[in-house]
């Protein structure tokens, strides 16, 4: 008997959490209950491509709609055009969210996720997502801020992963030289504060940091990007307000996680 | 019985006859008998023409011949027959008779009794056969096995010989005896001759000097019930930690059926443990056994079954073999044209794997290419190799999902000659860009394939998801050993979840073997094959996506299923992979006092074999003294050099083979060979009487068996070897010639009187 395969898989609905969170007034100031990661039939994807752009889509709490959703889908196919035109790589066009807890993950080899600093995993998507990683898998975090998200983070991730330590990735890493030379870690302010011209953090991240979690054998299995918004840069990337270094550096350094995350 | 109820009728045994020539003997001319006998013919005629014109034709020709009869008996009665024998002068030839001395004769197959037993009791010397011989000739006693000794008394024989080699027995005899009147050879073995000489010179050289062989055949053909492991097919040396599959031939009769393990040991050590069940009947059949060796270097390994209740022999259930395990690495250069995940989870699979080094080549974009896991930083710099150099320097080669047309005619060309010419191991994996898809089958590369690349099959828009399982027959192979016992193996195969194709293949090359097949919509479909080409192996895994193995929700994190698989089959893809230099020899095990033959194929860096080579082999035996030996062209063929030597000591040899050509140094490489007692004796033990029948016949000679020993004095007496004198042996008395005269008259009597003439 065959599983599941890809092209059955469907792909969540991402307004009806936000229509949910609004009528029922569970908005960003509100309290600590997880926001609920509804998903229901929507449409197929296609089977046997290389690559698909994968987002984490994971319980969280406090805000109007859940964190996993932030800037998707628009950042994911907007990189996945960049990604598309710039490698020889065989992606599909479009998002493709799946479910930390959902078997189906572990079809994905790379899973982008954002907004982590309100993450709340249940049970069952700690023990997908640490199966996940140790199967192989690689975890790329983006757009948290300051310190008290960075704590809720790591408290989530030594749920995940408690006996691996988060480390600085050191500045000659082979990731940043898979397909462009990246010689040195850029503040990705978010799209309001790009477009304006005004402090690239947020909170009190005044520091980019890009860190890391290494299996046994020294290879990357989560990238933290903390204190940068890759996905504000990726998604407003065509706007011609939006500097264009910012969205460089963002594209530059998304290549090279999806070839390192392929390759290693 | 038919030859005494013939010796009752004729006087004399069959063997008088065909030993001897008919003659007339009578001191009447024979003329003048033959007249008289016509004579006589001519009045019986005439008497029966007259006597009666009323008896019908056919009873008057009916008394002709009756009376014709009779007298064609006394015409010959009177011309004297007999048989001019050529017979032995008493006591002024020599008999040699040989007595095999190995220890195939300790085989107690005679009622209980041993085979040396049974030929000591029949040429005893106080026995009445040698008493016989003794008379009539000059007996000389030899035990033979390797070699030949001269002994005065069976009694003096122990039955210890490693070895039994008839054709050294012959010669030897033969040579010992030359200056002698000799008689004639007598042979007293089970046949089981295990030298491998060839017996047709000495036979043909008996037969010319006209000294017959007579055999003595002692043993039983039907040996049973007994299991005998008669042959170990093993690579000569096997990458550290390779799983190697040796394939054993086992006869078994009386114990058809049966299910007995199949231990593998290496110095003490049990490797492995399989269940088998022995064949039925006398044909041997094959069985596997799958083992892993750590330790590198030369091991001798062990294979048996253990002795069951009632076997004839116990000595013939193990055998050993000789198994270099090579603690090299293997370079395997994995091009890629697209990233994908399979280049991740491959190279992960063995990144543990101290033996395999697999250096990876991904083309990320355009022209443009990410290198992992090279030496320096000029290593594939360019891209793809462009020389023949630059890309024999790996022993494997992986294509991924890439387009034909990337490559240039030439590199195209070279692909090829990587496994025909050099001898390389390729393995092409399924993709967006590879098979039929990426243009293939009419390139160079698409005769190489194990399977058949149909340009018509070509569909960018082909997925299926298979069930991928072993395919008959192959679950043995040492690529698909996911286990450590072939039922587990089998059950991890039933329960991998599903990898999907892009490209169908259902067909594969005559001479290529499916290993894995793909059941799902459209197939059965062939996932993994693999055949010989050139000097080199091919290989197709058509599944684009084998890393779902790794990463399938219902593979455990603990399972080991994707590493395994990948380091058997690319270890496997290297493992046959020649050097510029390769040296092999007749026999990795050989008894002390046996010759062994090394011979070395040398070629240059490119893998084009030169003929002009100084080849030099260091043989380093147990005691650790050199010996030079070199090795000459054979001419038969380019590139090839042999030698011989002749291990004195017994233990492990070691051979260090060095090719140079004008000061330039070609190769090195290593071999060995353990010298020692290879219990050769015991395999193939049952009685040969097809052979000791060939000996006998081609030279002139008579075959015997214990029971029918007794005429043997006699028998031996008739030869023209020797001293001999010239015997005639009258027929005219012989008994059937009575009986026929009396029946004749008998018979014309009856009829006369029938018909009122008597």
């Amino acid at each position: 008997m065959l599983r599941t395969s890809v092209h059955s898989r469907m792909r969540p609905a991402v307004l009806v959490p936000m229509l949910s969170a609004l009528l029922t007034g569970n908005g960003t100031g509100g309290g600590q209950e997880p926001a609920p990661q509804e998903q229901q039939p929507a449409q197929v994807i296609p089977p046997g491509r290389a690559f698909y752009f994968t987002r984490a889509v994971y319980t969280s709490y406090g805000r109007w709609r859940p964190s996993w959703a932030v800037d998707y889908p628009k950042a994911d196919v907007q990189f996945l055009y960049a990604l598309r035109r710039l490698t020889g790589l065989d992606a599909y066009e479009l998002e493709n969210p799946v479910a930390l807890d959902d078997p189906e993950l572990r079809r994905f080899p790379f899973l982008y996720a954002v907004e982590v600093g309100r993450m709340a995993l249940t049970e069952a998507e700690v023990d997908g997502l640490r199966g996940y990683l140790l199967a192989g898998g690689f975890l790329v975090v983006d757009d948290f801020w300051g310190t008290r998200e960075w704590e809720n983070f790591e408290s989530e991730m030594r749920r995940v992963l408690p006996e691996r330590a988060i480390v600085e990735l050191p500045q000659d890493h082979p990731l940043l030289n898979t397909f462009y030379g990246i010689d040195s870690i850029v503040q990705v302010p978010n799209v309001g504060n790009g477009m304006r011209g005004g402090p690239t953090w947020e909170r009190d991240g005044y520091v980019p940091h890009l860190r890391a979690i290494f299996d046994d054998g020294g290879r990357l299995m989560v990238l933290i990007s903390w204190n940068s918004d890759l996905g504000d840069a990726w998604e407003w990337a065509e706007n011609p307000h939006y500097p264009l270094p910012y969205s460089n550096y963002a594209i530059s350094l998304g290549v090279n996680l999806v070839l390192y995350g392929m390759s290693r | 019985m038919v030859a005494r109820v013939f010796e009752l009728l004729f006087k004399y045994r069959p063997l008088v006859f065909s030993r001897g020539d008919l003659v007339a003997a009578s001191p009447i001319p024979l003329g003048a008998i033959i007249a008289l006998g016509l004579v006589a013919l001519a009045l019986a005629g005439l008497a029966y023409r007259r006597a009666n014109a009323t008896l019908p034709p056919r009873v008057r020709v009916a008394l002709f011949g009756l009376r014709a009869g009779v007298v064609a008996v006394l015409v010959f009665c009177l011309s004297g027959p007999a048989l001019r024998l050529s017979t032995v002068v008493p006591q002024q030839n020599v008999l040699g008779i040989l007595i095999d001395d190995s220890r195939s004769m300790g085989v107690a197959d005679q009622d209980g009794q041993t085979r040396g037993a049974t030929a000591a009791a029949a040429f005893a010397p106080d026995g009445a056969l040698m008493r016989a011989l003794s008379q009539r000739f000059r007996v000389r006693l030899f035990g033979f096995s390797s070699s030949v000794t001269r002994t005065d008394s069976v009694t003096g024989l122990t039955f210890e010989g490693r070895r039994t080699d008839l054709a050294e027995a012959l010669s030897a005899a033969r040579r010992e005896l030359s200056t002698q009147p000799l008689a004639g050879l007598v042979v007293v073995s089970d046949g089981a001759d295990n030298a491998g000489a060839a017996l047709t010179e000495p036979l043909l050289a008996l037969a010319a000097d006209r000294i017959p062989v007579h055999t003595v055949g002692i043993g039983t053909e039907r040996f049973e019930p007994d299991i005998e492991l008669r042959r170990v097919a093993l690579p000569p040396s096997v990458l550290q930690g390779s799983v190697v599959v040796a394939e054993l031939s086992v006869q078994a009769p009386g114990f058809g059926g049966r299910t007995v393990p199949l231990v593998v040991e290496e110095e003490g050590k049990i490797l492995s443990r399989t269940e088998v069940r022995l064949p039925a009947g006398r044909e041997p059949a094959a069985v596997r056994a799958h083992f892993q060796v750590s330790e590198p270097g030369p091991r001798r390994v062990r294979f048996s079954i253990p002795a069951q209740e009632g076997e004839l022999l116990a000595e013939n259930n193990s055998v050993e073999a000789l198994l270099t395990v090579e603690p090299r690495v293997e370079r395997i250069l994995y091009f890629e044209g697209e990233p994908r995940f399979e280049v991740k989870f491959l190279r992960r699979a063995v990144a543990d794997d101290d033996r395999l080094e697999v250096v990876t080549l991904l083309r990320t974009a355009e022209d443009k290419f990410l290198r992992l896991g090279v030496t320096d930083s000029t290593e594939l710099a360019a891209g793809f190799p462009r020389t023949r150099a630059e890309l024999y320097r790996y022993r494997g080669l992986i294509l991924g999902s890439i387009e034909a047309s990337f490559f240039t005619h030439d590199q195209l060309q070279m692909l090829a000659d990587f496994v025909g010419v050099r001898g390389g191991g390729l393995l092409v994996l399924g993709g967006r860009k590879a098979l039929a898809n990426g243009g293939w089958a009419q390139t160079p590369l698409g005769d190489v394939l194990p399977v058949v690349v149909d340009p018509a099959a070509a569909d960018t828009t082909f997925f299926v998801e298979v069930a991928v399982r072993p395919a008959p027959l192959a679950l043995d192979h040492p690529v698909l050993q996911l286990r450590s016992t072939a039922e587990a193996s089998a059950a991890r195969w039933d329960s991998l979840p599903a990898l999907s194709l892009l490209s169908p293949v259902r067909e594969v090359k005559p001479g290529a073997n499916v290993l894995l097949t793909g059941n799902g919509p459209g197939g059965p479909y062939v996932v993994l094959a693999t055949q010989r080409y050139g000097r080199g192996r091919a290989m197709t895994l058509a599944a684009q996506d084998s890393w779902m193995w790794q990463m399938d929700a219902d593979i455990p994190l603990e399972d080991d299923t994707h590493e395994v698989f990948w380091r058997h089959l690319l270890r496997y893809l290297v493992s046959d992979v020649p050097r510029p230099l390769t040296a092999r020899l007749s026999a990795d095990r050989v008894e002390p006092g046996q010759a062994v033959t090394v011979t070395a194929d040398v070629a240059d860096s490119g893998y084009v074999q030169v003929n002009g080579a100084q080849v030099q082999a260091t043989i380093v035996d147990p005691a650790g003294a050199e010996h030079e030996v070199p090795l000459r062209w054979t001419v038969r063929r380019d590139g090839e050099y042999e030698a011989s030597w002749t291990p004195a000591l017994s233990g492990l040899h070691e051979l260090r083979v060095h090719a140079e050509q004008d000061g330039q140094v070609l190769g090195e490489t290593v071999v060995h060979f353990h010298a020692g007692d290879l219990g050769a004796e015991y395999f193939g033990a049952a009685l040969q009487e097809g052979t000791l029948r060939r000996i006998a016949e081609e030279t002139g000679g008579r075959y015997y068996t214990p029971s029918t020993l007794r005429t043997l004095p006699e028998d031996v007496a008739f030869t023209e070897s020797g001293a001999t004198v010239v015997e005639y042996r009258d027929l005219w008395d012989m008994p059937v010639l009575l009986l026929a005269l009396i029946g004749l008259l008998s018979g014309e009597w009856a009829l006369r009187k029938r018909r009122g003439l008597a």
